[in-house]
């Protein structure tokens, strides 16, 4: 033990002579170890690490498959009647759940607080085994059709909006007019299954029978709604015998006769669905929770471990420079007795107290990464809550500290010629006695290239392809226009009549605000459902994106008309039976002429046609068209004028005004709206790019110091040819051509690396494989030839620009 | 003191001047300290001459070396090399005179592991501005590997062969571009004696047959070979020439 403190104070008073040294491993180590096990502690929680629930493996969601006439997917939400249909029929499970979220204004609290709701049945409590802080979870008094006003809130909800009050029991919370008992709160260690994306978390739980679909869209077998959703256990191990057990496909099979057969009858007769389908697909409940990130993490993890190896890289080339620049110190060591192992042990007190300090360092980077993960992404990976310094992280960052410090230890032994340190001691210090030899410097020069010329091509590509799709044209204007969803009393508090009263009061008292220029009682541009419409006459079937807005909706966020009419003012009012189409559906429905005129089984009639608009992040325009909206519709999109600014408060101080009842749901701009859409597009831009710069920037610094270390190593020889008549241009010429064959050979295993990721992940990558990425490529060698060059030069400066005689002092 | 006339090496008008220095001086200069290595040196190096610089450790013997071979540039001053002044030249320019008119051989034989003898002999016309073909290159390479008596080692590498036949290797170097001197560190430093006489007798061979040699050596019986003997101390010419071949005859 004294020992190793002997040698950990040794090293530690070598280093401290060192600081430019020990700062360049701690600063390089330290930032790459802390994003490595950042990234590998997020590809842990999300590939490995089991969900927090009891028999994780037995969970499942079911997927419902509305299948049409051609065999393709029409949608994968359920129809409400199938949905209720599978929770009360199936046998496959032992357990079953159903959920359906939505958001409402808390009306009970002063602040009238937006909230996240799902809607359960009690089983989804006893599924994940949630425990509570206070109070009770949902029980069979809050089964399915008992109508028991009764609510669970979360512990942020507990926190955040009741102050973790003890007497939480005894309040209520009001949504949409309906006063809900809290029953219970979610256990802080509770994490929910976020089924319905990252970042949707539930605020209060509310039994299943207040979910807010409509009583018409219950008994719809053809309306499907994607916020219904059914989770599901099968019969454990244990419960079941093995000819019980069932494999994903065949439970796939059994599930789609129950519901495929039922759905059958109860459309037979709808001419739109002859030859439809239902079809039930089974997953994994980690699977969905993951829904495909996985691909993210992998790329996250091949970028940062480019990174880490090509700050190894540079690393080990500095512990081979101080290890030259320690030659003396060594032999010293070895003449007083020092054995080879004593001064591996020696290097590795040094290695491993670096490595130490860079991985104490990095630990901290790692929680700094965990935060801005959390408060960034949250919305976009999931599981990121549970992102912490965890066993995993330790583990890891044990085993990196131990790996480096030998990998970085050995290399520096390998440079010892042990036998020839005596000579060292001899030769008064002249010459640079150990040197790096000339394979390891080519070597270490190949694989910088080879990682930094595959990491900057895939970013650039990464980075391009954020930038052209964040610079598509959408065909619509989103600048100054903001979404506003109002929550309106239901018709039983307040009749039709005078809901659009009031909705038409509010919509002028808005549109009388002086920075208001235009208001639309419409969706939101990028928001569309899926409509069936059967042409009449041909009987010709599609399914289509469709939404409802007002005559004031294509001016306001500017999509040309084609052809024909946009809605009028009498239109809407008068719930005229007319549809305006997008170019796309004009062209399906009359490839070689007008559709303007073409009538649907439903009456309606298509007046207009529009251009069709690109919807952010998506990679095509689909068949659409509009509808007049109601006028007591409860979204309105408000353009302001250019610099003005509609405040949250005008808006809530008119609703006041108007009627006491009316509630602002949610607010935002087109603009956020897009940028939201386009968020992993920025993410990659952001990422991609820095990624980029690091990559080149560690990769020009470890480039010049191996060729800085080589040309140093020749400055004899430099100074030889230059005796002998060599110009400056002659010796850049030769270091470079020198150097051209580790280069190029860097160059070739990079597109070797390239071509098997492409070959690996082809599926992924074809979207990406065109004529643009030439230049691409052509930029990336340019970028690395430039790199190369400069590091080539850059070192060899000191020498050529100054007299021979300067290069040739001490080669006698 | 020394004077033009009593540097000046085998004082004979009839042969043309190859070197010429008058009034050199070399400072070097840190913060705290200014060094005068060389002091108001005059000295004019014939046609054919064989010279010898000598003298004790840190008289400035090397520096001299080097601004005779252009490898570092004079503080004050003026050097001529067949008759052009080149005191002052760009680095560039001072390359293109070191490869045509100047043959080095140092010590250390400072030979380039990575090249074969033949192409370390070869270097000198890859540099040059005449850019002589291949074929030429391999005649004067063979000529002067042939005068060295290493033609048969062509395609060794410089580690293959002893400290003497690598410094024969240097001479052969020195001598393919047929430079107007040779200037010559300490040639036999690192060999052994039977070597060192070796290398000696190829380089009175090349003076027999013309070739103008400037040597610096600190040793006494090989300084006795050359025809002029100088001798430096503290940075200044300290005795006058002797025609050494006249007392050996």
């Amino acid at each position: 033990m004294s020992q190793f403190i002997y040698q950990q104070q040794q090293a530690w008073a070598s280093l401290k002579k060192k600081p430019g040294f020990v700062a360049s491993v701690v600063t390089t180590m330290s930032f790459t170890m802390g994003a490595l096990l950042c990234v590998l502690t997020l590809a842990y929680v999300l590939l490995s690490k089991p969900l927090p629930y009891p028999e994780q493996d037995s969970l499942y969601t079911v997927e419902h498959n509305l299948i049409d006439n051609n065999g393709k997917i029409d949608g994968t939400a359920y129809t409400y009647p199938n949905l209720m249909h599978l929770y009360k029929n199936q046998k496959a499970f032992s357990l079953s759940a159903l959920l359906y979220i939505d958001g409402d204004v808390l009306l009970s609290q002063p602040t009238h607080p937006k909230m996240q709701l799902s809607f359960i049945t009690p089983e989804w409590f006893s599924l994940l085994n949630a425990k509570m802080a206070v109070g009770r979870t949902f029980e069979q008094s809050e089964a399915l059709d008992t109508y028991n006003p009764v609510a669970v809130l979360s512990y942020n909800t507990w926190l955040n909006e009741f102050s973790l009050a003890k007497d939480i029991l005894s309040k209520k919370v009001n949504f949409s007019g309906v006063s809900y008992q809290i029953i219970g709160v979610l256990s802080e260690e509770f994490t929910e299954p976020l089924l319905y994306g990252p970042g949707l978390k539930t605020a209060v739980f509310l039994p299943w029978d207040y979910n807010s679909v409509s009583e018409r869209d219950r008994k719809a077998w053809g309306n499907d709604d994607s916020g219904l959703l059914y989770l599901a256990k099968l019969p454990s191990a244990s419960t079941s015998n093995s000819s019980s057990k069932r494999s994903p496909k065949q439970l796939e099979q059994t599930l789609t006769t129950l519901i495929n057969n039922n759905w059958q009858e109860n459309v037979a007769g709808r001419e739109f669905f002859t030859n439809w389908g239902i079809g039930i697909k089974v997953h994994t409940l980690k699977s969905v929770i993951l829904n495909g990130s996985e691909k993210t993490v992998y790329l996250l993890l091949a970028g940062v471990v480019g990174l880490v190896l090509i700050a190894c890289a540079n690393i080990a080339n500095l512990f081979m420079s101080r290890t030259a620049e320690q030659q003396r110190q060594l032999a010293i060591h070895a003449a007083l007795g020092a054995s080879k192992k004593h001064l591996f042990k020696t290097l590795l007190a040094e290695t491993g107290l670096l490595m130490f300090i860079s991985i104490v360092i990095a630990l901290m980077v790692a929680s700094g990464c965990f935060l801005i993960l959390q408060h960034f992404l949250a919305n976009y990976l999931p599981r990121v809550d549970e992102l912490s310094i965890n066993t995993f992280t330790l583990s890891s960052a044990i085993v990196l500290v131990i790996a480096l410090a030998l990998f970085f230890a050995r290399l520096s032994t390998n440079m010892i010629n042990y036998h020839a340190l005596n000579a060292t001691l001899q030769s008064s210090g002249k010459g640079t006695g150990i040197q790096v030899s000339k394979n390891i410097r080519k070597g270490l020069i190949t694989s910088q290239v080879a990682i930094v010329t595959a990491l900057v091509f895939i970013n650039i590509v990464l980075f391009k392809d954020a930038i052209t799709t964040i610079n598509e044209p959408t065909g619509f204007e989103t600048d100054n226009i903001s979404w506003l969803v109002l929550s309106l009393p239901s018709d039983k508090e307040l009749n039709r009549e005078s809901k659009i009263a009031d909705v038409a009061k509010v919509r002028s008292q808005l549109l009388a605000l002086p920075q208001v220029e235009m208001i639309s009682q419409s969706r939101a541009p990028m928001a569309f459902s899926t409509l069936a419409a059967t042409v009449f006459g041909t009987n010709e079937r599609f399914s289509v994106k469709a939404k409802d807005v007002d005559h004031q909706y294509f001016q306001l966020i500017n999509q040309p008309l084609i052809e024909g009419n946009y809605f009028s003012e009498a239109d809407i009012k008068d719930d005229n039976n007319i549809l305006i189409i997008n170019d796309v559906f004009a062209k399906q429905l009359a490839p070689n002429g007008s559709a303007l005129g073409i009538k649907f089984k439903s009456g309606a009639r298509v007046i207009g046609v529009v251009k069709g608009i690109k919807i952010p992040d998506t990679s095509e325009i689909p068949a659409r068209f509009y509808y007049p909206s109601s006028p007591s519709r409860n979204m309105m999109l408000v353009k302001v004028k250019a610099g003005q600014t509609l405040l949250r408060q005008q808006i809530l101080n008119t609703l006041q005004h108007v009627n006491k009842q009316f509630n602002l749901f949610s607010l935002t701009t087109l603009n956020e709206r897009r940028n939201s859409r386009l968020f992993t597009q920025y993410t990659t831009f952001v990422t991609s790019g820095l990624l980029a710069i690091i990559a080149l920037f560690l990769a020009a610094v470890g480039l010049y110091g191996i060729l800085s270390y080589s040309t140093q190593m020749r400055r004899f020889e430099l100074g030889t040819r230059m005796a002998i008549g060599a110009k400056r241009k002659d010796l850049i010429m030769l270091i470079i051509k020198d150097n051209a064959k580790s280069l190029i050979l860097g160059l070739g295993i990079s597109v070797l690396l390239l071509l098997a990721l492409y070959l690996s992940f082809s599926e992924y990558l074809i979207s990406y494989i065109n004529v643009q990425l030439v230049p691409v490529c052509l930029f990336t060698l340019l970028l690395i030839g430039i790199i190369s060059i400069s590091a080539c030069y850059l070192p060899l400066r000191p020498f050529i620009n100054k007299p021979a005689i300067n290069s040739l002092k001490g080669s006698d | 003191m020394s004077n033009a006339q009593s540097n000046t090496a085998t004082n004979t008008p009839n042969n043309a001047i190859k070197i010429q220095m008058k009034n050199i001086g070399k400072v070097f200069e840190t913060e705290e300290l200014e060094t005068h290595a060389l002091q108001n040196i005059d000295m004019t190096i014939y046609s054919g001459d064989y010279v010898s610089i000598s003298g004790p450790s840190g008289c400035g013997k090397s520096t001299l070396l080097s601004i005779l071979g252009l490898l570092d540039m004079p503080t004050s001053g003026e050097y001529f090399i067949e008759g052009v002044n080149v005191t002052s030249l760009s680095l560039d320019e001072a390359a293109e005179i070191r490869n045509s008119k100047i043959g080095f051989i140092f010590q250390s034989f400072n030979l380039i592991d990575e090249l074969s003898v033949f192409d370390n002999v070869a270097l000198p016309l890859r540099y040059s501005s005449e850019k002589p073909t291949d074929a030429q290159i391999n005649k004067r390479v063979n000529e002067c590997l042939e005068m060295v008596g290493m033609s048969h080692r062509t395609s060794h590498k410089p580690n293959q062969l002893s400290g003497g036949q690598q410094q024969r290797i240097a001479i052969a170097r020195a001598l393919v571009a047929d430079p107007a001197i040779l200037l010559v560190d300490e040639p036999t430093g690192n060999l052994d004696s039977k070597s060192g006489d070796m290398v000696m007798d190829v380089l009175e061979e090349l003076n027999n047959k013309g070739t103008t040699i400037c040597m610096v050596t600190h040793d006494p019986r090989y300084a006795d070979m050359a025809k002029t003997q100088l001798k430096l101390l503290d940075g200044a010419i300290l005795q006058s020439p002797k025609v050494a071949k006249s007392i050996r005859d």
